[in-house]
């Protein structure tokens, strides 16, 4: 007979501070009850039981929000549960943007829903569990978190994507985004693992107090760590040439669920792609930094000259957001305080814009959600001013146009790339903008022209009409007093900036 | 060097179970027949036992065998049987000419370049784990110990969102499964 | 203090957005009263902030509403500088701007674009309280534009006109070629004092250069020639009489081209910096006074009289700041505000009596059927022309003392315009309301009728303040009065020499002397004739071909540079470049596309190898 080994010490469970999860706890939450209702209740749950809880949950969030940066206020940024998770300024502005998206989106698809008779609560159990799974990324201090985030996000999208009945494209998409996302998951875990391999840790508090006191002689297996973790992020951002997939997703998912992972997507990966860089491997700038500058001008120039040949609106915003992505990354590469600062900032304005963007597609694609091409918009703004007009300051911010929120945004990354010496990266992104005004213009342009063309009113519906006005009111007040959006996104400061 | 922390009958085995991991992961990717990719599987995943073993991670290597080598392979073979064994999907049309031979140095290259940072450079986990406070891992029934003891500490988090994230796959995959067939009349027909 | 001084702004706002929002559930005459009740309740708010700060012992508030920009070393706040200065000219802007509104309402009745007028209205007077109390230049020019696009938008309210719209688009134009004077001067002091709040540029105006200063000074010069129609940007008020009369007197004589002189007069600390500054913009003032009287004296529509005596007094205005008679230049502000309003209501109520004729010949012996226009007008005439003891006397009074003190030629000057101010204007009284009756052709016979209340209201408190109006900053009592209440706002002023009480009676005997004899000299030419070729030659009713001039110079040349551009510039040069880049991006985006096959190995591929790169780049850095 064998001895059992006596266990040395029993275990203490890490401390954790719930305010910092209770956004993901809520989402996670909302999400399991509506499943248990789809399961238990007998009738169908109702399109708009779904939308009411999925709505709450998203303003509890936002409430949540509150708190938590009142709590930063008072005891400073923190981690919890044995550094897993991260509580500052950073992730509860990250949060509160994919609270404020989860809500515009869900607005938008419960109209979209009744308009396709979809029935019961699936749509909103994913976006639900996707948002979490974002927010999970934006407060990720472990690169294991980050990937369990992503993942949860991406199944989410997955399904949502494939949830057109009607047209295969949509199915289609799906199977193109799930099998080249789970390459890119399968790429970024191995990053991980050798980036274990390089620092002892997966924690990327500890990974950056490893490498701000060791220097590494020998940096090679650090090197391939992160650049197949890049290349996962890029992946989930767009980055060119990890794009490919987002034309084709963009355009098969049904309209509200192409705005929802426009905006969510972008913020969860972004948030922890900043984290990555900035907290855990910042004393590495040098060395990442020339690979975010081929990024970055693959990314702006492609995203935009590729969009002027595009027909088709959703197709058209695919590229555009490839364009934006562009821009975000500059706000990294420039690695500064204030280069993360005009990151978030860029990514708050443009969360709601983008939403607000594919609710008006939605619209205009019709019952079937197959009416996208570019000449369904001519005239648009003759038959129906205010959705015209809407359109148009929401094409015009993307654009950057003064007085709109995209206007700001692309001024502060491009300041904060020129601040740390990037004057011709900012330049080419510069020159990639102006290439994109083209496209948004004629879009613009079209809304407004006098052809007669045959068409029938849009019916715009209550809460898609109130997320458009909500977007496109945000889109000005930010463009024309952004100061207090700004303050917010200083304050917003990192845990560990260097 | 890597050979450096290992002794010779180590580099054997080492060698040995990435053979068979590698040798299966091809064969997953090229066999035609489903059935065939599956039990490669189940080889692949035998060869990642061997290496747990090797490194005295004797539960990992058992729950390696016993959840993915037995259950969900099995799994995977139920599915292949419902679909229907001869449903294979054939290349016909390749609009771009050099796409194999691109992929093929694509990945060579990326293997190559990620084979030669790795090789000169210093490893800070292996044997002298940073997770276990610099001690060796010890074998038996410490190992499921120390296993237990970072789940409920270091990865506590970790853990609780992995139950989340398998929540979710259950659900979109049921929803997936579960969606009505609206074009049946597409059906009849044939 | 701090909410009831925003009431100011804001309340002009709130009725621009109610109208906006409610105009097609509200009729016409609640519209009126919607848009004529704030700018009333803004001038009681007004009033309020002005017995409150009376009863401050600093003078000087700042109300922060929040920070607009904050750009690098750039910070711009939202925030109200409450000082005499800006309330004073809070008072006048709404009170006067109340008094119109309420005019417009009988006015502008059955008008096709009722709605439109006052909602432009209410923006004109929230821009203009925008410009008059901000606390930092950016604002300031945010009003400034404001001012700018509403008096576009108001004097070609009949844009079916063409007259009309081309008005409009000329008073546009010039405004904006002084508004590059505005901006260069925000630029100069942003970069030589590194902030543009006025009580911070005013802090630091010590350190700069009179180099610097005199060219801060002069670009604040090209802006309030602009905005207040001086030499040499003048000639667009004229024309912008093409507006709707209550929008010729709150724009053109009361409001907004008094903003040019608040300028000047807000950034008096800077102006005391450079006395060569000083002294152009007295020159300037002088002449565009008395060539704007010479003009007025020609004019055949009555509008047009009026419209060159604004010139001709706002001439007066920006000699009194280019003599450094701050105190004189707001005083006659004001009270030229009251005088202009009523003769401007007035000359409206005529016209509206007339069924919108507005030349001088076919007028005549109104006197008998206006039996309150007629009073009210007479009083403004008196007043003008400087008679004593109304407001006009005082004022002008007050300027002209300053200027003799410093510059005889300009005092000079100064006097003459005097003497053609009273002539023009007696003129302009003679040919409306005496001699014989010219109007029975464009009133079809019939006798013309006096203006509902909300028209006479108006005139007869505008008649009441413009006699009073003196009674602001009487000669002996300026210590206690406007001047006094002013002068913490102003840089430094020389003081004036003791001037002796004789040597003070003299120069008012000269004022009076100059106003009598214009008065005789009209009275007596223009009662027996209603046009004479001598006495209105064509150079001075064109003019004296200024836009000719302008036309020649500038006009021609650039228009023939536009050709050239639009021709070979536009054409071959840039759309072929352009068109050239835009096919070759589209070239090289379609063979990018081109890997957008759709299939999905095509996109792991593209991954793979841009891993490879990645990885090659890596290892290439570490060996």
């Amino acid at each position: 007979m064998t001895t059992v080994p006596v266990v040395s010490s029993s275990i203490t469970i890490p401390s954790i501070h719930y305010l910092a999860i209770l956004p993901v706890i809520i989402l996670l939450g909302a999400s399991v009850v509506l499943v248990f209702a789809t399961a238990l209740v007998r009738t169908k749950v109702t399109q708009f039981v779904a939308s009411s809880v999925t709505v709450a949950a998203s303003v509890a969030v936002l409430v949540v929000t509150y708190f938590q940066w009142r709590c930063l206020d008072s005891s400073g940024p923190s981690t919890t549960i044995a550094h897993a998770i991260v509580l500052d300024g950073f992730s509860v502005v990250a949060t509160g943007v994919v609270a404020v998206s989860l809500l515009m989106a869900t607005l938008v698809a419960h109209d979209w829903a009744l308009r396709e008779r979809i029935v019961g609560a699936e749509y909103q159990i994913l976006a639900l569990a996707a948002s979490a799974g974002a927010v999970l990324m934006t407060q990720a201090n472990d690169l294991v978190v980050i990937f369990l985030g992503l993942e949860i996000l991406s199944l989410g999208l997955y399904v949502l994507v494939a949830f057109d009945r009607h047209r295969h494209t949509s199915a289609e998409a799906a199977l193109k985004y799930f099998l080249l996302g789970g390459f890119a998951s399968a790429i970024f875990i191995y990053g991980a693992a050798l980036v274990y391999g390089a620092t002892g840790s997966t924690n990327l508090s500890t990974m950056s107090y490893f490498l701000a006191s060791n220097v590494l002689t020998h940096p090679g297996l650090l090197y391939a760590g992160f650049a197949l973790l890049i290349v996962g992020f890029s992946f989930k951002i767009a980055a060119v040439p990890f794009h490919l997939w987002s034309p084709d997703v963009y355009e098969g998912a049904p309209t509200p669920v192409t705005g929802f992972m426009a905006s969510i997507v972008k913020v969860g990966a972004f948030a922890a792609f900043v984290r990555v860089l900035i907290s855990a491997l910042g004393t590495q700038i040098d060395t990442w930094r020339p690979i975010l500058w081929v990024l970055v001008v693959l990314t702006t120039v492609v995203g935009a000259s590729v969009a002027l040949l595009q027909r088709n609106a959703k197709r058209m915003l695919a590229y555009s957001s490839i364009n934006h992505a562009g821009f975000i990354l500059l706000g990294i590469w420039a690695g500064t305080t204030r280069g993360v600062a005009s990151t978030l900032f860029y990514i708050v304005t443009y969360a709601p814009t983008v939403v607000a963007t594919f609710a008006v597609v939605t619209l205009v694609g019709g019952l079937g959600d197959e009416n996208h091409s570019i000449g369904g918009y001519r005239g648009l703004a003759r038959r129906q001013p205010w959705l015209g007009a809407s359109m148009c300051v929401l094409l015009l911010s993307q654009l950057g146009a003064p007085l709109t929120s995209g206007f700001y945004a692309k001024y502060s990354v491009l300041a904060s790339t020129i601040d740390v010496g990037g004057s011709p990266l900012a330049l080419i992104a510069l020159l990639s903008a102006a290439i994109a005004a083209c496209f948004y213009l004629r879009w613009s342009s079209a809304l407004y022209s006098d052809e007669p063309v045959e068409a029938t009113r849009i019916v715009v519906p209550l809460s898609t009409g109130i997320v458009i006005g909500v977007g496109v009111a945000m889109t000005l007040v930010f463009g024309i007093w952004p100061g207090p959006l700004v303050t917010l996104c200083q304050h917003a400061t990192l845990l560990f900036t260097p | 060097m890597i050979a450096t922390s290992y002794a010779v009958p180590s580099i054997i085995v080492f060698v040995g179970a990435a053979i068979i991991i590698i040798v299966g992961a091809l064969g997953v990717i090229t066999f035609k027949n489903p059935v065939h990719c599956a039990l490669s599987l189940i080889m692949t995943l035998f060869g990642v036992a061997i290496a747990f073993i090797a490194q005295q991670a004797d539960f990992l290597a058992a729950v390696q065998i016993i959840v993915y080598a037995g259950a969900i392979v099995v799994l995977f073979l139920f599915v292949i049987m419902f679909l229907g064994v001869d449903r294979t999907d054939h290349v016909h049309v390749e609009p771009l000419v050099a796409q194999r031979p691109l992929a093929a140095l694509g990945v060579v290259i990326t293997l190559g370049g990620l084979v030669a940072l790795m090789a000169q450079s210093h490893w800070v986990t292996g044997v002298m784990s940073a997770s276990t406070d610099g001690k060796p891992l010890e074998s038996g029934t410490a190992n499921v110990h120390q296993l237990g003891t970072s789940v409920f500490t270091t990865y506590l988090f970790a853990f609780e969102a992995t139950a989340a994230l398998l929540v979710i796959a259950v659900v979109g995959a049921v929803l997936l499964a579960r969606r009505e067939r609206t074009l049946q009349a597409d059906e009849v027909e044939v | 203090m701090a909410h009831v001084s925003t009431l100011i702004v804001i309340l002009p706002l709130l009725g621009y957005l109610l109208v906006l929002i409610n105009g097609s559930r509200l009729t016409e005459r609640q519209i009126g009263y919607v848009a004529t009740g704030v700018v009333g309740l803004s001038f009681v708010a007004s009033v309020v902030t002005f017995v409150l700060l009376l009863h401050r012992h600093s003078r000087q508030v700042t109300v922060h509403l929040f920070n607009w920009i904050d750009v690098g070393t750039l910070h711009v706040p939202a925030a109200l500088l409450i000082d005499p200065l800006s309330i004073t000219m809070c008072l006048f802007v709404t009170g006067i701007s109340a008094l119109i509104h309420l005019y417009s309402i009988g006015y502008m009745h059955g008008e096709k674009d009722y709605k439109k007028f006052f909602l432009y209205l209410n923006l004109f007077v929230f821009s203009m309280l925008t410009l008059v109390l901000a606390n930092n230049l950016v604002l300031t020019f945010v009003g400034w534009e404001g001012v700018g696009v509403c008096s576009y938008w108001l004097v070609s309210y009949y844009f079916d006109r063409d007259s009309a719209s081309s008005a409009g688009k000329k008073a546009f134009i010039y405004n904006r070629v002084g508004d590059v004077g505005l901006l260069l001067a925000m630029f100069l002091l942003f970069s030589r004092t590194g902030t543009l709040t006025y009580v911070g540029v005013f802090a630091r105006a010590g350190s700069l250069s009179p180099t610097v200063a005199t060219l801060v000074v002069l670009a604040l010069l090209l802006a309030a020639t602009g905005k207040s129609a001086q030499i040499p940007l003048f000639n667009w008020l004229p024309d912008a009489m093409e507006g709707p009369t209550p929008v010729s007197a709150l724009i053109h004589a009361a409001t907004m081209v008094t903003a040019g002189v608040y300028l000047l007069v807000r950034m008096s600390p800077v102006l005391a910096i450079s006395s060569s500054g000083r002294l152009t913009i007295a020159i300037i003032g002088g002449v565009t006074a008395f060539v704007a009287a010479t003009i007025a004296t020609s004019q055949k529509d009555i509008k047009k009289v009026l419209a060159f005596s604004t010139v001709s007094q706002i001439g007066y205005m920006v000699l009194a700041v280019g003599v450094g008679a701050y105190a004189a230049a707001i005083f006659l502000m004001v009270s030229h505000a009251f005088f202009k309003a009523l003769l401007f209501l007035g000359s409206g109520s005529v016209i509206h009596a007339l069924n919108g004729e507005q030349d001088l010949r076919k007028m005549g012996a109104l006197q008998r059927f206006l039996p309150l226009t007629f009073p009210t007008f007479l009083i403004g005439w008196l007043t003008i022309s400087g008679v004593p003891p109304f407001a006009g006397f005082w004022s002008k009074g007050d300027v002209l003392t300053n200027v003799f003190e410093h510059n005889k030629i300009l005092w000079v000057l100064g006097v003459v315009t005097a003497i053609l101010t009273a002539y023009y204007m007696s003129r302009l009284f003679v040919l409306t309301f005496r001699g014989t009756e010219r109007f029975r052709e464009v009133t079809h016979g019939h006798d013309p009728h006096e203006s509902p209340w909300v028209m006479t209201l108006p005139l007869v408190v505008l008649a009441v303040l413009s006699v009073l109006g003196g009674l602001l900053d009487l000669p002996w009592i300026h210590h206690d009065s406007l001047a006094g209440f002013l002068s913490s706002t102003f840089g430094y002023v020389a003081p004036l020499h003791a001037q002796s009480t004789l040597s003070q009676y003299g120069l008012a005997a000269v004022d009076v002397a100059a106003a009598l004899i214009g008065l005789a000299a009209a009275i007596s030419i223009w009662r027996s004739r209603t046009e004479d070729e001598r006495l209105t030659p064509a150079f001075l009713e064109h003019v004296w071909y200024w836009d000719d001039f302008y036309d020649a110079t500038i006009g021609r040349p650039l228009e023939e540079l536009a050709v050239f551009s639009d021709v070979v510039v536009e054409d071959e040069v840039i759309d072929g470049g352009v068109m050239g880049l835009a096919v070759g991006i589209s070239r090289s985006a379609e063979s990018v596309r081109k890997i957008q096959s759709g299939f999905v190995r095509h996109y792991a591929l593209a991954m793979m190898l841009g891993t490879a790169v990645l990885v090659v780049f890596l290892v290439a850095r570490v060996s």
